[in-house]
């Protein structure tokens, strides 16, 4: 458990924003507490500084891992945004696709969203534009970034891919294993 | 009479010059004579050593000794070989230790320990081999074979692939040269295993020689050598620090860790970091421009036709569903998404 | 529970595993149904035997015939008898089997007697058995020769079948001959057939009751046809007579409400005769019973049988069979029925009365129904049961206990799989699963540990009951399941929980101060069979003992990591998912007696209250306020929930830990009469014996007993350190009801104490624990006041260390590095090695503190040197050396409370007569054995110390 060097707090920082925009600063910014992130075994965690404090009384060995993963740093330095990530992700995702309920499974298997799939999307969004993926009853099932841009998705035939998968729900059983 | 006497006195008198060629020793001295060694167990005198009389002493028992060696010599075969009397010392019977430790058994070569671990053995090859080309029969390697190789390759195809006015030969040859270069780097690698003689990890071996990855280490190296150990050193966007085995050992200090953990307090840190990442200047995104222009054009297109396009839009859904047709797909429609072509293939 | 959660669903397959499993009931051995065998097809040999008995029968009847002919004149005076009971049966028997010589001739005499009731003639009985053979072909003969009711009867039914016919015949003419006929083909089955075993006995009794049995598909009984033969025998006579002048409507009425009549008095008959089939369970032989023959089926039927005979044991016992033998009998049987293995069924029997452990049984084969619970974090219960509805999933609200549990009946999509699941609104989760966190109550802004946490399902229904308020530690030893914890609580969106893969045992040196501590422990599963039904046949003793000897290191260190300082909490809740006592009950129980703990009602209004006592043991009474929960009461696994509060966060001395304590001071007594010495081994023997029997209730309640390789164990090494120590003399328990003849006039207060103390030792069995301080703090007074030395209770005992700590520091020091766990002993031989252990320091001290102080030296003791030798028993000279020893070790013993008070707990073995780190603690007595031998009474000087300091507190 360490905090993360000013180099990975950045990239984290620059990925976030990308789904979350400026809301970036809501996370570290709490009126109920201090958050902080810190990494373990190069996984990043997002924490309460409270609970941070009871959690240090572990060994490195036999600490599992506390509050919220948000995502594993990569023997290169980058950083993947993980599913766990989700619950910080979507309430502040200022861009935000919805998918069918007839995608909604395929969704969750991994596959990318087509323009047949797609249900709603926000307005001006930009190609590349990171977003959270959504079912038609508001239901948080991943993120991902939209291959088109929302003026481009609206002339697309409806077997292109608007959005790319980057990470559903469905991982919660697909990728128990290396997710933590 | 006298002369015979003065002679003789004479003689004696030389010969009283003289000390006498036998020598008594109270405990029997060992000899060595193979390796002229004598050795003489004897105590030696306390009380002459003690004395002035301490290397005349010590002295006269060297000749003594000396003499009875010189008599073991002399008991030995002699012959006369050019005015010179020689014997044949016999084989020494002492041993003596070494200076320097025996060598031990050659260093293998890189090859040759891989192929003993592999357990590859040495092909003998023929001296000759027949070749089929010239339909004589040519040497293998060595005198001649170079000679045979021109003959062979008289003429060289030049592949279609590479520019027409490449030299061939030429680069053929350069091939060879470098083969050549690599043995001989590799000879050079295998002696100095052999020896044991540090070898610089890396150092700027030139542009040509030099690997990515050994750049990225020079650069690395070159950076924290100095006296705050790169502390203050700025970073290229980008730029990737080496990484591996023996890059930490050739930084001085990187062993030591240093604390990443500054005095500002975390939160006011991330909230700075975050200020600085959000407020980076967007670059200029064409493709972006060109979607806003696009969607203000649109836009401006619906304003114009006024209550048309919810018309229009209604049609349209319609139409183009017809219009494209979709073909029931059997649950494959989505098989290959990125591909363009089939997408295509399917509408047809 | 520690199981993961099963996230795929299982689809029922058609009726279900209890319907496949109940086939129609069949007959284990052909006593019980004999005359099935005509339905089946007949082997070669049956065939054999048939044509055997055919020709048999043939000469059977010339014989027969000569017989009737001579018998003609006494047959026809009773013909007037209407009905003939079996008595008379006998009678006719022997009055027959006098003038009978044919060997199989038991049937006979009734076909005589029937033959002359009727008036049949051979002839008669001829076509009677064609009869039989082809029903239909002959039927008028017949009715001409009987009366004409029921001929009647035969016209009026027109489309009767052939077995009514046959019936009908039977009822109406009662056909003897033809009732004779089967049974003596019975008989001659009986004889021929090699199924019969030798259970036929001569006896008529047998005999008829066997026939009753036989003939209870397709033929009456002989009594039966009989009775209702003599019935209307005597009605039809009636009805003869007024026949002519009602009119054939009334008459046919009539015939039908006899019939009706017959047939209700029939249907009792049967029924009556099921009760007695099974009455007369016969007890398979041990030689000749083969189990691997034994169909399923069969193993069923003699089960319900058994069953029916423990039921009523006296009224179906077999006479020769002890009560022992049905119940060996019947657990294999279950064991066979229901693949469990014995032990496990063994100790099934021993918690359920036989109606309910069937009942347990059956209800563990099916599966529970698949519960959900709702993630109250995510979402709501309603809009989760709208949103999985829409699904097509059938549910409904999992009773009124809870407000969060759903109950799945069926479902079109896989539960583990929906996208509500994967956003983390439900977690499946069995409705015993929820019961534990209920029961914890667990407040927001608490700190709460959960123990064995894996897969999270309680975890996380804590953490969604704090409402992620707090914080929560999850940890389980298990890092693989780690990782089950985490992927859930991420799921569920569970952001204050740390997750932790340490060993639970190893917990309070970690972290502690918990306001609420949920153990939910690691245990055999007995109650999950329906999940995982290997535990069934995989669980053995061993594994039992395992599992309680673990959980019991962890209730101790749940307990330790709860704060009783809390202000809101200082719970502690102990779950399994097992149902044996050994792993509820008694886990409790122990964890009451060694620490400051008390049960307190769990806040589950439904339940089956905890066993008090289970077999031989009795625990504290306050385990009713325990719940435990069954499969076929409660429809959820068995569970088992306590709660417990903690008072206080000081750790009380353990009881052995006092008791070595009271024991000494006992020995310290006779010491002071040197005269006594002598007969003290001998006397402690006795009362060793005596003890271990008197403790079988209080002491040892709740605590595993000790098996006898165990207790060999124990001997020998008991045997062992009698050789190595001298120590050991004091360790032997002193009968204290000896000791007043022992005593003498002069120490008369000696006495009055000793028996004091056995009392309250007693009483300390008996009463509430929460007394313990009070009881404890009797226990020392009273020696104290008699000789001022020594104090049990741990308040008083620490004042006694902390005086002695100045001049025994540095033995202390000495003592960590050896680094030996002082055990703590709960018996014999191991509180010897604690002993010398603890006497170590006294030895050490005896070198650094400066005057040896001797004011124990108040009795005659023999040199200190003697006690160098060694112990042989029966020596009398032992006993005198005992003395000094004693006091020593007494001595040294006090000073020991220092470190001992000071170890850390972790090293303090908990099982009880489990041998810990054996060989370590053998190695270090060595080391004492020699420094022993040097021994004296030192530090007496803090005991004086002690005295006085209890002078100034009274």
């Amino acid at each position: 458990m360490k905090r993360l060097s000013e180099e990975r707090t950045k990239i984290l920082f620059e990925k976030l924003s990308k789904y979350i925009g400026t809301n970036v600063k809501q996370l570290i910014d709490r009126a109920d507490g201090t958050y902080c992130f810190r990494e373990h075994r190069d996984r990043v965690y997002y924490v309460s500084e409270r609970i941070l404090k009871l959690s240090e009384c572990f060994s490195q060995k036999q600490f599992a891992c506390v509050g919220t993963c948000f995502g594993k740093f990569s023997k290169t330095n980058k950083l993947k945004l993980h599913i766990t990530a989700l619950s910080f992700i979507a309430p502040y995702a200022q861009y935000k696709v919805w998918v069918k309920p007839s995608f909604e499974q395929q969704f969750l298997y991994g596959n990318h969203i087509p323009k047949s799939g797609l249900g709603r999307i926000t307005e001006n969004a930009a190609q590349y534009q990171g977003v959270v993926v959504y079912s038609m009853n508001d239901l948080p099932l991943g993120f991902g970034v939209l291959a088109r841009s929302t003026t481009d998705c609206k002339s697309a035939d409806p077997l292109t891919t608007v959005c790319f998968h980057q990470s559903d729900i469905g991982e919660y059983i697909r990728a128990e294993d290396s997710l933590f | 009479m006298d002369v015979v006497q003065e002679v003789l006195e004479k003689h004696r008198k030389e010969l009283d010059k003289y000390k006498p060629i036998t020598v008594e020793k109270h405990l029997e001295c060992r000899l060595d004579v193979g390796t002229l060694l004598i050795t003489d167990p004897n105590d030696l005198d306390d009380r002459q050593i003690a004395s002035a009389e301490k290397e005349n002493y010590l002295r006269a028992l060297t000749r003594d000794n000396t003499q009875l060696l010189v008599n073991a010599i002399w008991e030995l075969n002699t012959e006369r070989v050019d005015e010179s009397i020689v014997a044949k010392l016999p084989e020494p019977t002492t041993v003596l230790p070494r200076m320097r430790k025996p060598p031990g058994p050659r260093v293998l070569t890189k090859w040759e320990k891989f192929a003993k671990e592999k357990g590859i053995t040495k092909k003998k090859k023929e001296k000759k081999t027949y070749d089929e080309v010239l339909d004589k029969w040519v040497p293998t390697y060595g005198f001649k074979r170079a000679e045979a190789e021109q003959n062979k390759d008289w003429v060289l195809e030049v592949p279609q692939n590479v520019d027409p006015n490449t030299d061939m030969f030429q680069k053929k040859m350069d091939l060879r040269n470098e083969k050549v270069a690599k043995n001989e780097i590799q000879r050079m690698k295998n002696i100095v295993r052999a020896k044991k003689i540090e070898m610089p990890r890396s150092g700027y071996l030139g542009p040509e020689a030099a690997t990515s990855s050994q750049l990225l280490t020079a650069v690395t190296v070159a950076k924290s050598s100095t006296a705050s150990v790169g502390k203050f050193q700025n970073k290229l966007p980008k730029e990737r620090e080496a990484r591996g085995l023996g890059v930490k050992e050739l930084i001085p200090g990187a062993k030591r860790k240093q604390s990443h953990i500054a005095d500002q307090p975390e939160k006011e840190a991330n909230l700075d970091l975050i200020k600085s990442v959000l407020n980076k200047k967007p670059k200029l995104d064409v493709e972006k421009a060109i979607s806003l222009q696009k969607q203000d054009e649109r836009l401006a297109r619906d304003a114009e036709s006024g209550n048309k396009p919810a018309k229009k839009s209604s049609k349209k859904g319609k139409g183009s569903r017809k219009a494209v047709g979709k073909k029931p797909k059997g649950n494959r429609g989505q098989r290959a998404p990125g591909k363009k072509a089939a997408a295509g293939r399917k509408r047809r | 529970m520690g199981r993961k959660a099963e996230y795929s669903e299982k689809q029922k397959k058609g009726p279900g595993r209890k319907a496949r499993k109940q086939g129609p009931p069949t007959f284990p051995k052909k006593s019980f149904a004999p005359l099935e065998v005509e339905d089946q097809k007949l082997s070669h040999r049956q065939k054999q035997r048939l044509v055997k008995r055919v020709q048999k029968k043939v000469v059977q009847k010339a014989k027969l015939k000569e017989k009737q002919a001579k018998g003609k004149q006494q047959v026809r005076k009773q013909k007037t008898y209407n009905s003939d009971s079996e008595p008379e049966d006998e009678v006719k028997k022997q009055q027959s089997s006098s003038d009978e010589e044919v060997p199989q001739l038991v049937p006979i005499p009734d076909i005589v007697k029937q033959k002359t009731i009727k008036g049949f003639t051979d002839e008669n009985k001829d076509w009677l058995k064609l009869k039989k053979q082809q029903k239909k072909v002959l039927p008028k003969p017949e009715h001409e020769s009987v009366d004409e009711d029921n001929s009647d009867e035969e016209e009026h039914s027109v489309g009767s079948d052939a077995e009514e016919d046959s019936e009908a015949e039977l009822d109406s003419d009662s056909g003897n001959g033809f009732e004779a006929d089967s049974d003596d083909e019975i008989e001659e089955e009986d004889s021929e057939d090699d199924g019969y075993d030798g259970t036929k006995v001569g006896k008529l009794d047998d005999l008829s009751d066997d026939d009753e049995d036989a003939n209870s598909d397709d033929d009456f009984d002989v009594s039966d046809a009989e009775t209702a033969d003599s019935g209307e025998n005597a009605s039809d006579d009636d009805d003869d007579d007024d026949d002519d002048d009602k009119l054939p409507i009334e008459r046919a009425n009539k015939r039908l409400k006899k019939r009706e009549a017959q047939e209700a008095l029939l249907a009792e008959e049967e029924a009556q005769m099921a009760i007695d089939q099974q009455d007369v369970f016969k007890f398979p032989d041990e030689n000749d019973e083969d189990e691997s023959g034994l169909t399923l089926q069969e193993v069923q039927q003699r089960i319900k049988d058994v069953s029916l005979v423990l039921s009523d044991f006296k009224k179906y016992r077999q006479a020769d069979r002890s009560r022992g033998e049905y119940i060996d009998l019947l657990r294999r049987d279950l064991c066979l029925y229901y693949s469990y293995n014995e032990f496990l069924m063994g100790k099934l029997m021993d918690m359920f009365p036989l109606t309910e452990l069937m009942e347990y049984l059956e209800a563990s084969e099916v599966p529970r129904p698949l519960t959900i619970r709702t993630n109250t974090l995510k979402t709501r219960r309603r809009d989760l049961a709208g949103a999985l509805i829409n699904r097509g999933v059938n549910l409904d609200p999992l009773g009124k206990w809870t407000k969060v549990g759903l109950v799945i009946f069926n479902s079109q999509v896989p539960l583990g799989a929906t996208p509500e699941y994967l956003a983390g609104h439900y977690m499946i989760q069995g409705a015993s699963s929820m019961l534990p966190v209920m029961a914890l109550t667990p407040q927001e802004k608490e700190r709460i540990l959960d123990m064995c946490s894996a897969p999270g399902g309680k975890g996380s229904h804590i953490a969604a009951i704090m409402k992620n308020t707090g914080v929560l530690f999850a940890n389980d030893s298990n890092r693989d399941r780690c990782n089950a914890i985490k992927a859930n609580f991420h799921r569920l969106g569970i952001v204050n929980a740390v997750i932790s893969c340490e060993d639970g045992t190893k917990f309070r040196n970690i972290i502690s101060g918990f306001d609420r501590v949920l153990l939910d422990a690691p245990c055999t599963g007995t109650g999950v069979v329906s999940k995982d039904p290997s535990v069934k046949s995989t669980k053995s003793e061993v594994d039992v003992q395992r599992c309680y000897n673990l959980q019991r290191k962890l209730l101790l260190t749940a307990i330790d990591c709860t704060d009783a300082k809390s202000a809101t909490g200082g719970y502690i809740v102990y779950s399994t998912c097992s149902v044996l006592p050994e792993e509820n009950e008694w886990v409790i129980d122990y964890a009451l007696k060694k620490r400051n703990v008390k049960l307190v009602p769990t806040g589950l209004d439904f339940g089956v209250d905890g066993f008090t006592k289970f077999r031989q043991h009795r625990f504290h009474p306050s385990l009713s306020l325990t719940k435990r929960y069954y499969p076929h009461t409660h429809n959820m696994d068995g569970f088992y929930v306590a709660k417990l509060k903690k008072f206080s966060n000081t750790i009380p001395l353990t009881k052995e830990q006092q008791e070595d304590d009271e024991k000494q001071l006992d020995e310290a007594i006779p010491t002071d009469q040197s005269t006594n010495v002598s007969n003290e081994d001998d006397a402690g023997a006795a009362e060793d014996t005596d003890k271990s029997s008197r403790k079988l209730l209080g002491k040892r309640a709740g605590k595993p007993n000790l098996t006898d390789i165990e207790a060999e164990l124990k001997k020998k090494k008991l045997e062992q350190s009698k050789t190595k120590y001298v120590a050991k003399v004091f360790e032997k328990p002193i009968k204290v009801e000896k000791k007043p003849k022992a005593n003498e006039p002069p120490v008369p207060p000696n006495l009055s104490t000793n028996g004091i103390q056995e009392k309250t030792k007693n009483i300390i069995d008996k009463k509430a624990k929460l007394k313990k301080n009070d009881v404890s703090a009797l226990h020392t007074v009273l020696p104290a006041a008699v000789n001022g030395r020594g104090s049990n209770d741990k308040k008083q005992s620490a004042p006694a260390a902390q005086f002695n700590k100045k001049p025994s520091t540095p033995s202390h020091q000495y003592n960590k590095k050896q680094s030996t766990p002082p055990t703590k002993s709960n018996k014999g031989q191991k509180t010897l090695g604690a002993q010398s252990k603890k006497e170590q320091p006294a030895q050490l001290n005896r070198g650094q503190s400066p005057p040896a102080p001797q004011p124990k030296k108040d009795q005659p003791t023999p040199t200190i040197k003697s006690s160098k030798k060694e112990l042989t028993p029966g020596a009398k000279s032992k006993k005198e050396q005992s003395t000094p020893s004693t006091q020593s070790g007494k001595t040294s013993k006090k000073s020991a409370l220092v470190p001992k008070v000071k170890v850390n707990i972790d090293d303090l073995p908990i099982l009880e007569g489990k041998p810990i780190k054996k060989q370590n603690l053998k190695h270090k007595s060595k080391q004492i054995g020699n420094l022993k031998k040097s021994k004296s009474g030192i530090n007496a000087k803090p005991q004086t110390g002690n005295k006085q300091k209890f002078k100034n507190k009274k």
